[in-house]
């Protein structure tokens, strides 16, 4: 579904990431780990389209199309969905407003007819549930005033309406109690499907305790420097990213 | 002789014996000292500290005519042409509102589009509402102690026109306790090209009453039949509002300007607060060439509270200053001032926001704010706050942002699938609503929440200059 080639990207003429390559199957769901600046967040946000980042080399063929050709809305409405790690406070827009805005791009985009306010109202209602939000939330601002929490609850509920194809989860456990991270991980599994796949980006192997993931790899100074089970995830937690630094220093 | 003030003179002699109020002795003693002071400055310049970021040569080089406009509309108003008057008027309505409402075209009364609960002049739930002229001629001691008492002295050479040849606008009196149910509209239509309407509105709320006051300035093409396809008419508008706010009253206030971008307002509004009061103004600004606003709030009483918020949404070449002050002369006073402005294209705005804290008005809590979202190169903001403080037991802040969209607000939508156009529409519609959901009048806010929406959509830019 998604294939990443010897992709280097840059960010005001700094290079950031340096050669990743990375093939994920429809069905299977990847988790990516690695210490703080390591280009994870830079990784999510180059597939989701964020423009201030440049690809110097490679490519990205996502569905058969060229992921890097397409603008932001196009991949959205292809199917990728980014959640955030640092999710947006957007005053004077309720998250009701944008969501149905949202859903109705994507259906028209796909040829589906656009849903109406009962029908909408429904279905938001149904998947607010499923993360146990409380609906007064649909009517506050995006993000505005969100717990830490909150926040990344309210990104899961955009994919849970969203229902995308490839979901990119950004440390979307970091910052949530015990209780939350169960609740989001529940929703993570709901969207989880033969047609469908999954990047999760995480610090903790707690996390993949829930979202059970295919393969683990360990992104360091922009590279993927191992993959493995999800027993690598186990090691990590273990022995930290000191052997890394060992191994990059023990190369000439 | 000084070329720009001598046709405004040279008019107000040939008209001065047709002015209501003749023989109102306090109200002649005003006139000839607004004459005079008019005289004395003249029509302010950019040398004016006040005037620094704003010329009003578009103005003064024209020559507008009072009088005939005004004479000429009042005959188009009665002629049969009136019908399309009639349907323009239609159309500008606040959809559903019911109102008090005084309309006057080119600054003549128009009864026949006024309407209020009750005949013009006679109370009803302890509201008087009525035009400024009949009540100089039956009853001018109803506003003899307010009117003019809350302008400023030194005032620029505008008010002192207006203060010399205003000829109507309207009254309203509340009395003790009054809480009318509907607001009042005051409805000001400029229509005749080249016309010149010198409004002068006062407003006088008695202790404990609460009031919503609506003051509007529109435009419509004159003599539609005569030239159907002609761009809207140049006209001028020297307006002043004063409002005499008593202990513990509420005025809710708005003021709303949606003329044509060939229109020119130079527009003052006072108010004076007594212990207890609280005032809001909210200043909608979307329309007009050239658009002075002068805004003076004297909190006069203990605990008195004033809100001030505007919005403005400019495009092509318009014009738009907003002069706030905000006197603190009481103690245990507070006041909030929020500014937020759209500016496209060419557009300009001057914001200077005045906070004066008097020796004596110890705890006084005062905030300015004015946020700017610059969508074009071209478009200019001198945002400046001025803050004198003369009590030591006070807080004050203020700020000013300018800025453009913010990118990271719109990453995340087009991540949720929303293309650019949609997501900057969304971005800029949410910048105003903040300010829009502070209007209280359902009626009014639905209207300018639907002409903001329209402007602020890319369709409107492409057919636009
Ligand atoms: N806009 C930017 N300008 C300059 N440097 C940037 C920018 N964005 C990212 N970087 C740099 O790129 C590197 C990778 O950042 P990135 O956010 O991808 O790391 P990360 O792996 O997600 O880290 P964390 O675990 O802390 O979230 C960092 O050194 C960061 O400072
Ligand atoms: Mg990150």
């Amino acid at each position: 579904m998604l294939t990443i080639k010897n992709l280097h990207v840059s960010v005001d003429g700094k290079p950031i990431l340096n050669g990743i390559d990375l093939n994920i199957n429809a069905g299977e769901v990847h988790a990516i780990m690695g210490p703080n600046g390591s280009g994870k967040s830079t990784l999510a946000n180059v597939l989701a389209g964020r423009e201030h980042y440049q690809v110097t080399a490679g490519s990205v063929a996502y569905k058969g199309l060229d992921l890097l050709d397409m603008e932001p809305e196009i991949r959205a409405r292809e199917g990728v969905f980014l959640a955030f790690q640092y999710p947006v406070e957007i005053p004077g827009v309720t998250n009701l407003y944008l969501l149905k805005a949202s859903v109705n791009a994507i259906r028209k985009h796909n040829h589906v007819d656009e849903l109406n306010a009962v029908e909408f109202l429904k279905l938001i209602k149904e998947k607010v549930a499923l993360v146990e939000m409380h609906e007064d939330f649909l009517y506050r601002p995006i993000n505005e005033g969100f717990s830490g929490g909150e926040k990344k609850r309210n990104e899961i509920l955009q994919m849970l309406l969203l229902q995308p194809t490839l979901s990119i989860l950004d440390e979307t456990d970091s910052g949530l109690d015990i209780d939350a991270l169960k609740i989001v991980a529940k929703g993570v599994n709901t969207v989880r499907g033969d047609a469908r796949a999954m990047l999760v980006v995480t610090h903790y192997q707690r996390l993949l305790d829930y979202i059970v993931p295919d393969v683990v790899h360990v992104l360091h100074n922009g590279a993927i420097v191992r993959s493995g089970d999800k027993s690598l995830a186990l090691e990590l937690e273990r022995e930290g990213y000191g052997w890394i630094e060992a191994r990059a220093a023990a190369q000439p | 002789m000084n070329p720009t003030t001598e046709p405004y003179l040279t008019q107000y002699q040939a008209r001065a014996d047709t002015l209501p109020g003749r023989r109102v002795n306090w109200l002649q003693a005003q006139r000839r000292a607004g004459l005079a002071r008019f005289t004395q400055v003249g029509f302010p310049t950019q040398r004016d500290e006040d005037w620094r970021y704003t010329t009003v040569k578009p103005i003064t080089v024209k020559k507008f005519h009072g009088l005939n406009a005004a004479a000429e509309s009042a005959e188009f108003a009665e002629s049969a042409e009136h019908a399309d008057l009639q349907a323009a008027l239609d159309a500008m309505q606040i959809k559903g509102l019911q109102s008090h409402r005084l309309v006057f075209v080119d600054g003549v009364f128009a009864a026949q589009w006024s309407h209020s609960q009750s005949a013009l002049g006679v109370p009803s739930e302890g509201v008087t509402v009525a035009p400024l002229a009949q009540v100089l001629e039956q009853n001018p001691h109803w506003i003899e102690q307010a009117f003019g008492s809350v302008k400023p002295d030194k005032a620029h050479g505008f008010t002192a026109l207006n203060n010399a040849y205003s000829q109507d606008g309207v009254v309203v009196l509340l009395a003790e306790n009054a809480r009318p149910t509907t607001p009042v509209e005051m409805l000001f239509v400029s229509c005749a090209p080249n016309g010149c309407a010198q409004p002068r509105n006062i407003i006088i709320a008695g202790a404990a009453s609460k009031v919503q006051l609506i003051e509007r300035y529109v435009s419509v093409n004159g003599k539609p039949a005569r030239d159907k396809n002609s761009a809207a008419a140049c006209t001028f508008t020297n307006s002043s509002t004063e409002i005499v706010v008593g202990e513990t009253a509420e005025v809710d206030y708005y003021l709303v300007q949606t003329q044509s971008q060939a229109a020119y307002h130079v527009c003052g509004v006072w108010a004076r607060q007594a212990r207890g009061s609280r005032f809001s103004c909210r200043t909608i600004t979307l329309g007009g060439a050239l658009v002075r606003n002068d805004l003076g709030v004297e909190l006069a009483g203990e605990q008195a509270h004033c809100d001030m918020f505007g919005l403005y949404h400019l495009s092509g070449a318009q014009h738009v200053d907003n002069h706030t002050t905000m006197l603190h002369c009481a103690e245990n006073c507070s006041s909030r001032e929020w500014y937020k402005g759209v500016l496209e294209q060419r557009s300009r705005a001057v914001f200077h926001g005045r906070i004066k804290v008097a020796p004596g008005a110890q705890k006084t809590n005062a905030a300015q704010t004015n946020n700017n979202l610059l969508l074009s190169a071209h478009a200019e903001i001198d945002s400046k706050p001025q803050l004198e403080i003369y009590a030591d037991d006070v807080q004050c802040s203020h700020g000013a942002t300018v800025g453009q969209l913010d990118a990271d607000a719109l990453f995340y939508l087009r991540a949720r699938g929303l293309d650019e156009a949609a997501a900057g529409e969304m971005l800029r519609v949410a910048f105003v609503n903040d300010v829009l959901n502070q209007i209280a009048i359902d009626e009014l806010k639905q209207t300018l929440e639907t002409m903001l929406a329209a402007r602020l959509t890319g369709n409107r830019l492409s057919s636009h200059p």
